[in-house]
């Protein structure tokens, strides 16, 4: 009896622990994105694709200025900032470097594609305000694809990547097709405010002030749309400068006697919890980041002495510090960001003045062009106005134009990009002939090459 | 004749139920019913031995044999039975106490390296304190689990690695590689070495499917001391010594100015460097100076046992000190044990297992069992074991702003105190019934269910921009928090039958599993893992009863669950300003997710031959893992980097040999060596998505890469397959001497092959500061720079001598007059650990792993804790 008493209750235990349920759900972090999301489930999802947008900003600066000779990264324990973006050869399958901006920027993209897909069931929103929601969504989705374009130059873009991740990888289109695409984007975004209610159902952070309201976003929309229209104008379309002129006469531009040059979007940080801080600021004196020499060699001197005051205000001296085989050495430091919460730029003032400068120049409309060059020497380098420009070549103003860009978007991921666009690289120096090179582009990464074989 | 007394053997009488316990003489008294009887005799260590005694007799002398192959030695076969190694169906091994002990060990897991076929057990780096990988038979997963399942006193252990988040200050996560690379310490290294009585190590499937869905990599099952009855007998041991470092790498020497202008540049400075005759340059050995720390390192073990025959006890306490070679460095950790055993009645007992471990902060075990009833021709056994494993960890980094790389971040001083706590809930219940016919056949039939609840969690806080000289995260300026929690719950269900038949020469087993966990995609479905085991034996070959032949061949299954999380479709999150966001993770789950399942076929041949002074076994193996938990690399335009899925297959297939000879074994002299090989290949058989990388930094420094159709531990580089992680084959050689009153133990370890990713010479060679510069490293490093990764994928083949004991026993006249009589036994030891290496790895030990525990990506060398070795003397009392 004993015995079948206690095979009973083993019995008993079998069947009761092995009756009881054991969904446990996500202890640690939110499901993803569904149908008829609530506001702040929206509002988080708008905060997020800031911050996906966010996380190669910094990184693209400091990258882009190394293979622009900008900068340069001594760096005791990773030896490719310089043996792989100075000397080569680009490594695809290293998410760091060759392989970099690409998936944190379509990471951005989804995030954006996934609350596109369901804005429209959100029932606590009014149309308008899902309007609203889309024109946001749009405009970033547009920023994300304008910063892969930026950083690679050849004819493998996908596009169509709103499908599920158990699908076969978007098809690459050429990069014609893909910037037709992203001014397109952002002409329907533009569209989406347009027909928007008064204030988003939202809010943005800091780094998006002036521009909190669909209205005010549209000028941060027209200016995104006046860059990929001169970047457009660059590769061949004549046409595109034009609109580029129209698109910044809706956008923030602005060059009157109180302009704020430095006025526009930002990505900010700051070091509180679950925020991310500049990974650009840096001790100048003892950092790792260094100005590259060149910067120095090239300044120009304000009419009464003393360097560009664009030059003063991001580039100080430092001890010298030598590295790589053979050396490179450096004896500057960046203060562009000079603390932990330091803003750095989407798009600023003073690149859109410099991109009505080039857009004019094209028409071309040389006194128009001269007069926003020479707006920008006097009033953010402090410089003397140069008088070759009215009556120069439209290839001479372009140098002109390029060489502020150089100093006004100093640090800011433009120098390579626009020697690339306009045939210059060549003129890029060269440290040390027998091993450095510059490159025209990033690899397509390792594992997008490897997914479609 | 030079005979001792046995202590602690078990006397009992043939079909009845008294038994007695040997004391310190060896001397028993058993009453027993009128007429003949027989007597059992058994005594770990021992052979079994049965004595006639007559009706008349009143006294009588037994004599017992060394059992010294373990032969007679009990392993489990299920969760609630066992059965004596000589008709194990399977190939398991169990490392006594002896063979534990040969030298002092600061963690378990180094004193099993060399002693087990068919287990790779390295070191992730030389820190104090331990670290080491035990993997079974290969590669088993992927991306799973790569821990085998730790059951101390039948508890399931948790036996996971908590990282401190290191990566805070060395923002090793911030290159190339998203991994911590922090170094972590599995659970196992608490446990005090010697408060263990063995550790049995279940390779596979084939053993191991009893334990289902979690044994995937095997199940190491450690029992640790009990008392026996008797007067207290206590044991203590000091040990005194230190560790030194054995190989660190050396920086370049510039035998002149022109030479160091090359790598410094700065001529001037150069000039007044080198100011020696010629121009020469002083050196400054920085490196030798870092790891030149031996201070004073020390042991204290003390335990007592003993008890009657309704109690017995176990208690030990440990406290020891393993100095570092470095300033700052060592571990520390005071134990104490107490393991308790107590008759209620004659069908209930109870026993209590507790320890509190300090060490990095960890807390400890304790379960109760009871157990039941018996008849005479059947048995049947109730057995519920509950138990609960609880601990703590805590991290506290502490990196001061006034250090020179702190300013670099903008944010001086960086501070992280991470805590961890998780609580394992065990319940086992089990029902076993045992039949013995009367023509000796035996049907063991037993039942069970298995409840494991486990919380993990975790908190960690990282604070920047400290004020000088303040430590407490709440000064820090700037402060990130994280915490995770892991709740898991696991339930299994097992019925096992096992039948020794034909005179207990033949054993047959069958058993199945079933097992649901809340980590699967469906929690509440079942998954079942079944074994099947025949083994038989040959006895009395050429006449003589000491020699026998074992046949078997065993098949079972079991899995590996999903990694916690793989089920969720989530969001990562963020703030921004004080917002807070939702965007696509880099892993996309998958919410249909199921665990790996590995099946195994095992055969092997265990002989005891030349009567007796030769043991030998040779298992050959064949294991798959379908269901593989794959992460696939997906385009990075999909916006997510990786999907995990079930799909794919592995194979390893391998040898492992163990022998031991006795070549001499008489009461003046004892001689045995052992010795073990293994070898093991796997391979990729079925990939359903695109060969992928795993582990390393991009293929430029060395990564591994799954591919389908080459082994599982390939290292790729620019130009192509570069090497192999997995070594060509393992070999251990041991050998225990007893001479009159001296004792000499030693333990060979040797790997042939296997390579290792030496990024740290990269560095040094790049920055041109290898010692080799001029002969090697300057060619290396332009290899390497015309697109060649080869020179820094090296052969990490070594032969270590692990282990180096000699003692000397005092003779009893000489511990009476220094101890007086109550001592019975005293000695006097040298012993050390890692003594030797020989080895043409170019770095500071080829047993390293940056990443620490690896299912693949072990053998990445980036700056890693040199080796050092330590020597003891220690001085043991027995009274």
């Amino acid at each position: 009896m004993k015995r079948i008493g206690l095979i009973l209750t083993v019995a008993a235990l079998v069947i009761g622990v092995g009756a009881c349920d054991f969904n446990i759900s996500d202890p640690n972090n939110p499901p993803q994105i569904g149908p008829n999301p609530s506001q702040p489930v929206v509002a988080a999802a708008v905060a997020g694709i800031i911050i996906a947008a966010r996380s190669n900003a910094a990184g693209w600066n400091l990258d882009a200025g190394i293979l622009g000779r900008e900068a340069f990264r001594f760096d005791g324990s990773d030896p490719r900032f310089i043996t792989e973006l100075l000397q080569g050869p680009l490594d695809p399958g290293s998410g760091a470097f060759g392989g970099n901006f690409w998936s944190q920027h379509y990471a951005a993209i989804r995030s954006t594609n996934n609350l596109l897909n369901v804005i429209g069931t959100a029932s606590a929103l009014s149309a308008q305000e899902q309007n609203a929601t889309r024109g946001f969504a749009e405009t970033m989705q547009a920023y994300s694809f304008l910063m892969v374009l930026m950083a690679r130059n050849q004819d493998s873009i996908p596009i169509a990547v709103n499908v599920p991740v158990t699908a076969a990888p978007a098809p690459f289109v050429t990069n014609d097709s893909a910037y037709t695409f992203v001014s397109a984007l952002l002409d329907s975004a533009n569209a989406h405010l347009a027909a928007a209610s008064a204030a988003f159902p939202f809010s943005l952070p800091s780094g998006f002030t002036g521009f909190t309201t669909p209205t005010t976003f549209q000028r941060f929309n027209r200016a995104l749309k006046a860059r990929v229209e001169v970047y457009r104008g660059s590769r061949g379309c004549a046409a595109c400068y034009t609109a580029a002129l129209t698109a910044l006469a809706a956008s923030f531009i602005d060059t009157s006697a109180t302009a704020d040059l430095n006025a526009g979007v930002f990505f900010n940080y700051s070091t509180n919890s679950g925020d991310a801080a500049n990974p650009l600021f840096q001790n100048p004196q003892t950092g790792e980041n260094f100005v590259h020499p060149s910067i120095r060699d090239s300044v120009e001197t304000k009419p009464g002495g003393g360097n560009d005051n664009r030059y003063t205000a991001k580039v100080i001296g430092r001890p010298q510090v030598s590295a790589g085989v053979p050396p490179l050495s450096s004896d500057l430091g960046w203060i562009r960001y000079n603390t932990a919460s330091s803003p750095v730029p989407i798009i600023r003032n003073e690149e859109l003045i410099l991109l009505r400068a080039e857009a004019n120049n094209a028409a071309p409309n040389a006194v128009a062009a001269a007069a926003d060059v020479n707006y920008i020497r006097v009033h953010s380098g402090g410089l003397a106005v140069d008088g070759t420009l009215v009556g120069g070549t439209q290839a001479h103003i372009l140098s002109a134009i390029l060489r502020e860009r150089k100093y006004s978007l100093l640090y800011e991921g433009h120098r390579w990009v626009d020697m690339r666009r306009t045939g210059r690289l060549a003129q890029i120096i060269i440290d040390r002939p027998s091993v450095d090179k510059v490159f025209p582009t990033l690899p397509i990464p390792q594992s997008e090459v490897l997914a479609r074989k | 004749m030079n005979e001792e007394p046995v202590t602690g053997a078990t006397v009992s009488l043939v079909g009845g139920a008294n038994a007695a316990v040997t004391d310190a003489k060896g001397q028993f008294s058993l009453s027993a019913p009128e007429g003949a009887q027989t007597l059992v005799v058994r005594a770990i260590g021992y052979k079994r031995r049965q004595v006639p005694v007559g009706p008349e007799q009143a006294s009588i002398a037994i004599r017992l044999d060394q059992d010294i192959f373990n032969l007679e030695a009990v392993v489990v076969t299920g969760q609630a039975t066992s059965i004596e190694q000589r008709n194990l169906p399977q190939a398991v091994t169990v490392v006594n106490a002896q063979e534990l002990q040969r030298a002092p060990a600061s963690t378990i897991e180094s004193a099993l390296q060399g002693k087990i076929p068919g287990a790779q057990i390295e070191g992730n780096s030389g820190a104090p304190g331990g670290g080491a990988q035990i993997s079974l038979r290969g590669v088993s997963t992927i991306n799973g689990g790569v821990d085998p399942l730790l059951v101390v006193d039948g508890i399931v252990i948790s036996n996971r690695a908590i990282g401190n988040n290191m990566n805070a200050i060395s923002l090793a996560a911030a290159g190339g590689n998203a991994s911590n690379q922090d170094n972590p310490v599995n659970r196992i290294a608490d446990l005090n070495p010697a408060d263990v009585e063995n550790v049995e190590m279940l390779k596979g499937a084939a053993a191991a499917a009893i334990y289902g869905s979690q044994a995937s990599n095997g199940v190491i099952v450690i029992t640790t001391r009990r008392g026996s009855a008797g007067a207290p007998r206590f044991h203590i041991t000091q040990r005194f010594g230190e560790f030194r470092v054995s190989n660190f790498m050396t920086s370049r020497v510039f035998k002149d100015s022109a030479e160091a202008v090359t790598v410094y540049t700065d001529s001037t400075l150069v000039g007044q460097l080198c100011n020696l005759p010629n121009k020469a340059c002083p050196n400054y050995d920085n490196i030798g100076l870092l790891w030149d720390r031996h201070p004073l390192s020390t042991e204290t073990d003390a335990s007592i046992s003993g008890g009657t025959d309704q109690t017995r006890y176990f208690v030990s306490g440990l406290v020891k000190r393993d100095g570092g070679i470095a300033p700052n460095t060592g571990y520390d950790k005071q134990s104490v044990r107490a393991n308790l055993d107590q008759v209620l009645s004659s069908r209930w007992g109870l026993q209590l297992n507790s320890q509190v471990i300090h060490s990095f902060s960890q807390r400890g075990i304790s379960n109760n069992d009871n157990s039941g009833m018996a008849s005479e021709h059947q048995s049947l056994l109730f057995s519920a074991t509950g138990g609960l494993d609880y601990y703590q960890q805590q991290n506290d980094i502490y990196s001061p702003p006034e250090l020179q790389f702190e300013p670099n971040d903008g944010q001086p001083g960086t501070v992280v105190l991470g805590k961890a706590s998780n609580l394992n809930l065990n319940l086992l219940v089990s029902g076993v019934h045992t039949l013995t016919t009367s023509s000796g056949t035996q049907a063991t039939t037993s039942l069970g269910v298995q409840y494991v609840d486990q919380n993990f969690n975790f908190t960690n806080i990282v604070g920047r921009n400290l004020p000088p000289g303040q430590q407490n995260v709440d000064k820090a300026t700037s402060i990130n928090i994280n915490q995770d929690e892991q709740p898991q719950r696991d339930v299994g269900l097992f019925a096992q039958e096992e039948v020794l038949l034909m005179d207990q020469r033949a054993n047959v087993t069958l058993g199945i599993r079933a097992d649901r966990s809340s980590v699967n995609g469906d929690p509440n479905k079942y998954f079942f893992y079944p074994k099947a085991a025949v083994a038989y034996r040959l006895t009395d070959l050429g006449g003589n009863s000491a020699n026998e032949l074992k046949l078997r061949v065993a098949l079972g299954q079991t899995g590996n669950p999903p990694v916690f999380g793989n089920k969720y479709v989530n969001s990562a999150t963020a703030t921004i300003g004080g917002l807070f966001g939702t965007f696509v993770p880099v892993l996309a789950g998958d919410p249909g997710i199921r665990p790996e399942r590995q099946t195994e076929l095992e055969g092997g041949v265990d002989g005891t031959l030349l009567n007796g002074r030769l043991q030998a076994s040779v298992t050959l193996y064949n294991r798959s893992i379908s269901d593989l938990l794959l992460v696939q690399t997906l385009a990075p335009s999909m916006g997510q980097g990786q999907r995990v899925f079930n799909g794919g297959k592995l194979r390893n297939r391998g040898i492992e040999i163990g022998a031991g000879y006795s070549i001499a074994q008489r009461p003046d002299l004892s001689w045995i060596v052992h010795s073990t090989f293994s070898e093991n290949r796997s391979l990729v058989v079925e990939l359903p998505v695109p060969a992928f990388l795993t582990g390393g930094f991009g293929t430029a420094l060395g990564a591994y890469e799954i591919q389908q159709g080459k082994s599982a531990t390939q290292i790729v580089g620019q130009e192509g397959v570069v090497g192999d992680g997995e070594p060509r084959f393992r070999m251990s050689f041991s050998s225990d001497l007893d001479y009159h009153r001296v004792s000499l133990g030693m333990t060979w370890d040797w790997k042939h092959g296997g390579d290792v990713i030496n990024l740290t010479d990269l560095l040094f060679d790049l920055f041109g500061n290898s010692s080799d510069y001029n002969t090697g490293g300057k060619q290396r490093a332009n290899a390497f720079l015309g697109g060649k990764t080869q020179p820094y994928v090296q052969d990490a083949s070594y032969l270590k001598l692990r282990e180096l004991s000699l003692s000397y026993r005092l003779p009893a006249r000489v511990t009476s007059q220094l101890f007086g009589s109550r001592v019975t036994d005293a000695r006097l030891s040298l012993s050390g650990r890692n003594v030797l290496r020989f080895t043409k790895f170019h770095g500071n030990d080829p047993e390293v792993s940056n990443f620490g525990n690896q299912a693949i990506a072990r053998n990445i060398d980036v700056a890693p804790f040199p080796p050092s070795r330590s020597m003891f003397v220690s001085v043991d009392f027995d009274f």
